[in-house]
């Protein structure tokens, strides 16, 4: 069939894609004009040339570009990679990055989840009673949630949380406390404990206390980074609903009787899903960046933390290796996309005659 | 004067027609204006037969089809008169019950199917909706369907998405599907004028054959008068949302009697041997927004007089089962011609109405 030659065509292109955005992230690192070494010096001496020139041996920064290209883009390809050299010394980049993904991965996880799971809904059930009170209420909010900035709705919401008893004692008399609530969690801020599940990832169901309190954890968060996404997923699926709604084939659907729920749910959501798809994917990859910021107000160690760190501090090969890692999964996400496509929409990968 | 005095008794015995549109009026609300895009039209459909509705874009054919099947939706609404299946009336949201007994067939076929399933599945969807079948019977009946309106391969075809198919197996499928709501009318609106000619006649052919086979009443909305003459068996010109002419269509084609028609009639390629140039009616149709106090088309008439800017005019029986409304053919206004209107007496028409006979 057509659509899965497609597929398997979007597959194959993403290898040069990999192999241009590696070897810009190479050019762009280590042809520039930071030196290492002279972090790794720092207070000793970085005028000692002997010194900087050994470090930078020691860096393998010393070898001819060409050489040094192949040997960073053989080390990536096959996943070979290598050691950090000065934000954590000595610790292999691999094991860094087990350590601190799946904390950004859970994250990411419930931003995405939540936006889609509420922004879509939303802007469904507007479109559907379009231009009615309930439209007009969720289209307000959804603009105001929309336009609120990241980084002010992280304090809000964490000033918010740690008042929540005095808040909740005003609103409905009863003080609760987020901290409490549910299952206790020691701080507002910091790593959700995602250790339960190591080896074992079926702890996610059978242990639903640990989950929740992960989820509770990284839930303001989530929410902070899922929220611009969450309002432009409810304007986009209002707008693909208002759209379907009047296309000629719900008129033919409704000449021939179909029901009000069949025709919403197999006639018109399925067709509004079409144009929300590479909405909820460009998403994910502002998740990349968002998470750096996200991930330093809420105190989660996380890739974006970690890059943010290692940028700082002229880690180039970590800076590099994370890079290698955000284009594999912006790689990745652009293949989920052709995926839920191909799954969705039969035209995709028809050639028109 | 209505049509539904003439003497053919219909196939079911009783009086009333399968279709009867009455005064209907459809008005589009907007913030500026109240849009009567169907004003006050009346006309019916007996069982069997072929009326044809005709005239240009704007004239508010396409939103009468909408109306008879319930399909006018904000700002649109039906503001006022009846539409009866069966004898039973329609508006007032009771279409449900006569779900699938009209169907209809869209200008547009490559819109008219859902894209993102498949031409067997939703002929299966009309199927279970109004005959119950499902499964294997639903599929095999499907498989029939298309066969029967002449889609080669139906085996493998009714797997197939309706972006796979040209244009007219698209629009022969489309008539699948509105068959297997197994309607007693249908409704087609323009259903070949996205269609180039060769397919445009087969499409035609196929809807004759289906009528004959399946006993349909077809409601035929079109603006080609050539395409009302091979299908109607009765035809309503329309006009500015009203029905200004009504006729047999031997009637209509030897002797129109509204301005309009003539002019329609003599805008035909072919029907005007002797002269080059193919005569159009100038200007647009009018969007109606008040009560009329004037025939609406007075503006393009060129047989206008002073009275069709002060007098609607009503419908005038022209013959039997044959009405217009022009002011032409009623004696009491006084026939002078207003200084904008033609300077002869003989209406520009009656070329048309020779070249008509000549046929
Ligand atoms: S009423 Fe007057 S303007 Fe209208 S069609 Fe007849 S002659 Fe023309």
């Amino acid at each position: 069939m057509s659509r899965w030659r497609y597929l398997a065509k979007r597959f194959l292109m993403a290898i040069p894609v990999l192999w241009l955005g590696t070897s810009m992230t190479w050019a762009i690192i280590f042809l520039g004009p930071i030196n290492p070494a002279t972090y790794v010096l720092g207070q000793t001496n970085p005028q000692n040339q002997a010194a900087v020139k050994a470090a930078r041996e020691r860096f393998g920064l010393g070898e001819p570009p060409l050489e040094h290209y192949t040997e960073f883009m053989i080390n990536m390809v096959t996943l070979d990679l290598g050691q950090t050299w000065l934000l954590y010394p000595g610790t292999p980049v691999m094991s860094l990055i087990f350590d601190y993904a799946p904390r950004t991965v859970w994250l990411g996880f419930w931003s995405v989840l939540i936006a889609v799971f509420v922004g879509v809904p939303l802007g469904f059930y507007a479109g559907l009673n379009s231009n009615s009170v309930s439209d007009y209420a969720t289209s307000l909010t959804g603009i105001v949630w929309r336009a609120m900035p990241n980084f002010w709705l992280a304090i809000m919401l964490l000033a918010l949380l740690v008042k929540s008893e005095t808040i909740t004692q005003a609103l409905f008399g009863i003080p609760i406390s987020w901290d409490t609530f549910l299952v206790d969690i020691n701080a507002i801020t910091g790593n959700p404990q995602l250790s339960y599940m190591q080896g074992n990832p079926l702890a996610l169901v059978t242990q639903p206390r640990e989950t929740l309190a992960a989820i509770k954890k990284i839930l303001p968060a989530a929410v902070v980074l899922g929220s611009a996404s969450m309002g432009n997923e409810m304007r986009i699926g209002r707008t693909a609903v208002l759209e379907t709604r009047s296309e000629q084939y719900i008129d033919t659907a409704k000449a021939k009787g179909v029901s009000g729920r069949v025709l919403v749910w197999k006639h018109i959501l399925r067709n509004a899903l079409i144009p929300l798809v590479p909405i909820v994917t460009s998403e994910a990859f502002l998740l990349i960046g968002g998470s750096v910021l996200v991930e330093t107000v809420f105190g989660i160690n996380g890739m974006g933390k970690l890059f943010f760190d290692a940028a700082i501090q002229g880690d180039l090969w970590l800076v590099a290796t994370l890079m290698f890692i955000f284009i594999i999964l912006i790689v990745g996400i652009n293949i989920v996309q052709d995926l839920l496509y191909t799954l969705i929409d039969p035209r995709v990968g028809y050639e028109r005659e | 004067m209505g049509t539904r005095e003439t003497p053919q008794a219909n196939a079911a015995g009783s009086d009333d027609p399968l279709l009867a549109v009455e005064n209907l009026t459809t008005v589009f609300n907007t913030d500026k204006e109240t849009i009567h895009a169907v004003d006050g039209v009346s006309f019916d459909v007996r069982e069997g037969e072929t009326v044809g509705v005709v005239g240009e874009s704007g004239s508010g054919k396409s939103v009468t089809a909408r109306s008879i099947l319930g399909l006018v939706e904000r700002p649109g609404v039906i503001e006022s008169g009846s539409i009866r299946f069966r004898g039973d009336e329609l508006t007032g949201d009771n279409w449900d019950r006569y779900r699938g007994d009209i169907s209809i067939v869209f200008q547009d076929p490559i819109n008219s199917m859902n894209p993102v399933y498949t031409v067997g599945n939703q002929i299966r969807e009309a199927l279970r909706i109004h005959q119950g079948l499902r499964g294997q019977d639903a599929r095999e009946e499907a498989i029939r369907l298309l066969e029967e309106v002449g889609i080669p391969d139906a085996r493998r075809r009714v797997g197939e998405y309706p972006h796979q198919f040209s244009g007219g197996m698209r629009q022969r499928a489309v008539i699948a599907m509105a068959l297997a709501c197994d309607p007693d009318l249908l409704v087609c609106d323009e259903p070949t004028t996205a269609l180039d000619v060769t397919i445009q006649a087969q499409i035609l052919e196929l809807l004759d054959e289906l009528q004959r086979e399946e006993d349909l009443a077809i409601l035929f909305i079109t603006h080609d008068m050539g395409v009302i003459e091979d299908t109607a068996d009765r035809v309503n010109v329309m006009y500015a949302g009203e029905v200004v002419e009504r006729a047999p269509v031997d009637q209509l084609f030897d002797s129109p009697a509204h301005p309009y028609t003539r002019g329609l009639l003599a805008s035909i390629p072919g029907q005007t041997a002797e002269s080059d140039r193919l005569p159009t009616i100038g200007g647009e149709v009018p969007t109606p927004t008040a009560e009329p106090t004037d025939c609406r088309f007075a503006d393009r008439c060129p047989e206008a007089f002073d009275a069709c800017e002060q007098v609607h005019p009503d419908h005038v029986r022209i013959g039997s089962d044959h009405t217009a409304a022009c002011l032409l053919h009623e004696d009491r206004y006084d026939r002078q011609l207003s200084a904008s209107g033609a300077g002869d007496d003989t209406p520009a028409g009656d070329a048309a109405v020779d070249g008509g006979g000549q046929r």
